[in-house]
């Protein structure tokens, strides 16, 4: 026996159609309008804990961009001091060997004496460089100068590390700890910068043939011996700006590639969602207008 | 035997009557095409008992039977007792799975994910400050802005928490209105054993009481959607209705036993229950809810009192959704163990803390959420479909059909004219008989 089909039916099947049609209608509404594919955990449970972890980790890449190009600055403030010390350094030296030279008499010499303690005071004030208001050079005391200005040579910072992070468990040391080319004056004795140049100065006023002597020896070995460590830092820095600028590269490539990922995860193919959306309005369309006829007539439009 | 003059007339006569309740029987189903519940009902009839009359014929034995028209029987409902079964246990089905969706709906609205005002996204923007403090830990402002980080990421876990709470008492209210004293459950009992007494007193006089029956079964139907029923019939016509997993009947004739103790009743009230019981859903998203904020205050605690510092957050231990709280002031917001002012270990170590466990848990309780609202979702749509299938085998059989009725209509008022017209005849042939019989050359 056929199924016996009665208006109610067909009435609740037209309407359970249509409804179903719209309800399809509506999700791809909100999801073109939205741009999404996922707009409620319930839509796609597993891509929605993917999205979250596909963003935190997108941030994740952003924040190590901003740690890169932070210390990308803290390294090039960095180099600029070397290099200028560097610089007043080379200076030194030809004082130095203008100074050696017994040609000069004492006079010159105490001149030049001058000229190298002011070379050494443009040291310390190099090494007194700030970068967005830190000293870079003070270990992790970033808000002491390393050195005072004058006659004291002691370091005043730490020997800390500021690390950037640059990658998930990868960090990187962007300071310098200047202590190791500077040291801590003529007091320590330590055969470094200040102590070099102090006792420079010291044998160009001191005028005993045993002063001359050590100007044109032991103290210009000693000064090319920091001026190698100067160089040999700067080449230190020099490799810390290339591994960031490597990892800033590295990192906008993964922020890339977790952008795609997160699009395919998260986002609406909105060419895609268009032609669904198209296709759906065309069959709530065709849905009311067969609606329309199927509901319409009875058989009491044609008995008498 | 001979028969009476007037047999015809008699016979004629019940065809009238037979056809005329046929015609209101119809148009009983015409007016209650779209009524809730109502099963199409049909006049039964048969030939009523025939005459024995002798033929006076020597062919055969002389005997035959004069039939005498037609009796009405009785009035029938179109109903399929199997399908009843099928429709309550999938009401019943979707009645649970509609009240989960619905009940679930609003923690999976507050939770707001995917998207830019989630927790998730506050808990990044949260290690995103905490890098920054890294990259600037001489700076206030930096300190700052871990506090506000932090201290936002407890007002939303509280209020997300709160949601829950609105969800389990919103639950709560609705099954105590249905199964509460005064409730919808007992409603619907109280009517349903006024009807067994209505359907007794009709069943002991013989008749078919159809329009009780229909309102009985759809009493059943709408019962069977807030948990499960199970119906026994008895001789006398009433039934014996039980619900869920109560002790007592709900209905036992015309008694009702109501309120009783439920603990699993399935249904609309199973799932409210199943909802806020101890153990169930809300309960135990809150447990994980608080879980990720106690290990995202642990983490974070342990790292920041590694220097000797003070512990970063705050929380009542079995609470923490709902207590989670910033302890320290900027001044005390540890950015290295070694206290020294540009160092950043610690804040770098929070930081780092990002994509970690911490991540993980809250991504698997909205995956949790998600799947379990996902689930409630399609089982609903199914249960929907299947209830759509079952109510359409049932209008099938019970429903009303317009055209049907049209056509009976037209039948039974043709059958009508046509007994009527038979009457005529008859009437004239009597016509003949007592007027002009006898009346030979008058």
């Amino acid at each position: 026996m056929t199924m016996r089909i009665t208006e109610g039916m067909t009435r609740r099947t037209v309407l359970q159609d249509l409804g179903a049609t719209k309800s399809r209608l509506t999700q791809l509404q909100r999801e073109i309008s939205s741009g999404h594919r996922i707009t409620r955990p319930a839509d796609d449970p597993f891509g929605t804990g993917r999205t979250l972890q596909l963003s935190g980790e997108l941030e994740g890449f952003k924040q190590y961009k901003s740690n890169v190009d932070d210390g990308v600055g803290w390294v090039t403030a960095t180099e600029t001091a070397l290099s200028r010390i560097t610089d007043t350094v080379q200076r030194a030296r030809e004082l130095l060997v203008q100074g050696g030279n017994d040609s000069n008499g004492q006079v010159a010499r105490e001149g030049i004496a001058a000229e190298i303690e002011a070379l050494t005071e443009a040291v310390k004030q190099e090494a007194n460089v700030t970068y967005d208001d830190r000293y870079i050079f003070s270990g992790t005391a970033t808000e002491t100068p390393p050195y005072a200005l004058g006659a004291g040579d002691e370091y005043a910072g730490n020997e800390g590390t500021i690390q950037r992070v640059i990658g998930k468990g990868v960090s990187i040391g962007v300071n310098v700890n200047i202590q190791t080319i500077l040291g801590n004056g003529a007091a320590a004795g330590d055969d470094k910068l200040l102590d070099v140049l102090r006792d420079i100065a010291a044998d160009l006023r001191g005028g005993t043939a045993a002063n001359a002597e050590a100007l044109r020896g032991t103290d210009l070995e000693r000064l090319s011996a920091n001026i190698d460590e100067l160089t040999r830092v700067r080449a230190v820095v020099g490799a810390t700006t290339n591994r960031l600028e490597t990892a800033g590269t590295r990192l906008e490539q993964l922020q890339e590639a977790s952008l795609k990922q997160l699009s395919q995860t998260y986002d609406v193919d909105i060419a895609e969602a268009l032609v669904t959306y198209s296709s759906e309005q065309a069959a709530y369309e065709t849905a009311l207008r067969s609606g329309a006829k199927l509901i319409q007539p009875s058989l009491m439009d044609f008995l008498k | 035997m001979g028969v009476s003059t007037f047999m015809g007339l008699q016979t004629a006569l019940r065809g009238l009557i037979a056809q005329q309740e046929a015609l209101d029987i119809t148009g009983h189903n015409i007016a209650n095409a779209n009524t809730l519940g109502y099963s199409r009902q049909e006049v039964t009839t048969s030939a009523s008992r025939a005459l024995r009359i002798n033929t006076g014929s020597s062919a055969g034995n002389g005997k035959a039977e004069l039939g005498t028209g037609v009796d009405v029987t009785g009035v029938t409902r179109a109903r399929d007792r199997f399908l009843d079964l099928q429709y309550r246990a999938q009401a019943m089905r979707l009645g649970g799975l509609a009240a989960r969706v619905q009940g679930m709906e609003t923690i999976e609205g507050a939770l707001a994910e995917p998207g830019e005002t989630g927790i998730s996204q506050e808990l990044q923007t949260f290690w995103t400050d905490w890098e920054g403090l890294a990259n600037s830990p001489e700076d206030s402002a930096a300190r700052q802005a871990v506090i506000e980080a932090g201290k936002s990421l407890g007002v939303s876990l509280a209020e997300l928490n709160q949601q829950l709470t609105y969800a389990a008492e919103v639950a709560e209210g609705e099954y105590a209105s249905i199964a509460g004293k005064g409730g919808e459950v007992e409603a619907k009992a109280k009517e349903l054993a006024l009807l067994n007494g209505a359907i007794r007193s009709s069943m002991t006089e013989g008749a078919e009481p159809n329009d009780l029956l229909d309102r009985r079964d759809l009493l059943l139907d709408e019962l069977s959607k807030l948990g499960q029923v199970s119906v026994t019939e008895a001789a006398d016509g009433t039934v014996e209705v039980g619900f869920g997993d109560a002790a007592a009947p709900l209905v036992a004739g015309t008694e009702v036993t109501w309120p009783q103790e439920l603990s699993e009743p399935k249904g609309k009230l199973g799932a409210l229950l199943e909802l806020v019981e101890p153990g169930g859903t809300i309960e135990s998203f809150r447990g994980e809810l608080n879980a990720f904020a106690e290990g995202l205050a642990d983490a974070v605690n342990a790292i920041h009192t590694e220097g000797g510092g003070p512990a970063f957050f705050t929380y009542e231990a079995g609470k923490g959704a709902a207590t989670l709280g910033v302890a320290v002031t900027a001044a005390e917001v540890q950015t290295a163990s070694d206290g020294s002012v540009g160092g950043n270990d610690i804040a770098t170590a929070i930081g780092a803390l990002r994509g970690g466990a911490v991540d993980r848990s809250y991504a698997a309780f909205v995956t949790r959420v998600g799947t379990e609202m996902n689930e409630a979702r399609s089982g609903e749509t199914n249960a929907q479909a299947l209830l759509n299938a079952v109510s359409e085998r049932r209008e099938s059989t019970s429903g009303v059909s317009l055209d049907e009725e049209m056509t009976n209509l037209q039948r039974f008022q043709r059958g009508y004219e046509a007994s009527a017209r038979a009457m005529t005849a008859l009437d004239e042939a009597l016509d003949v008989l007592i007027n002009r019989t006898g009346r030979v050359g008058l």
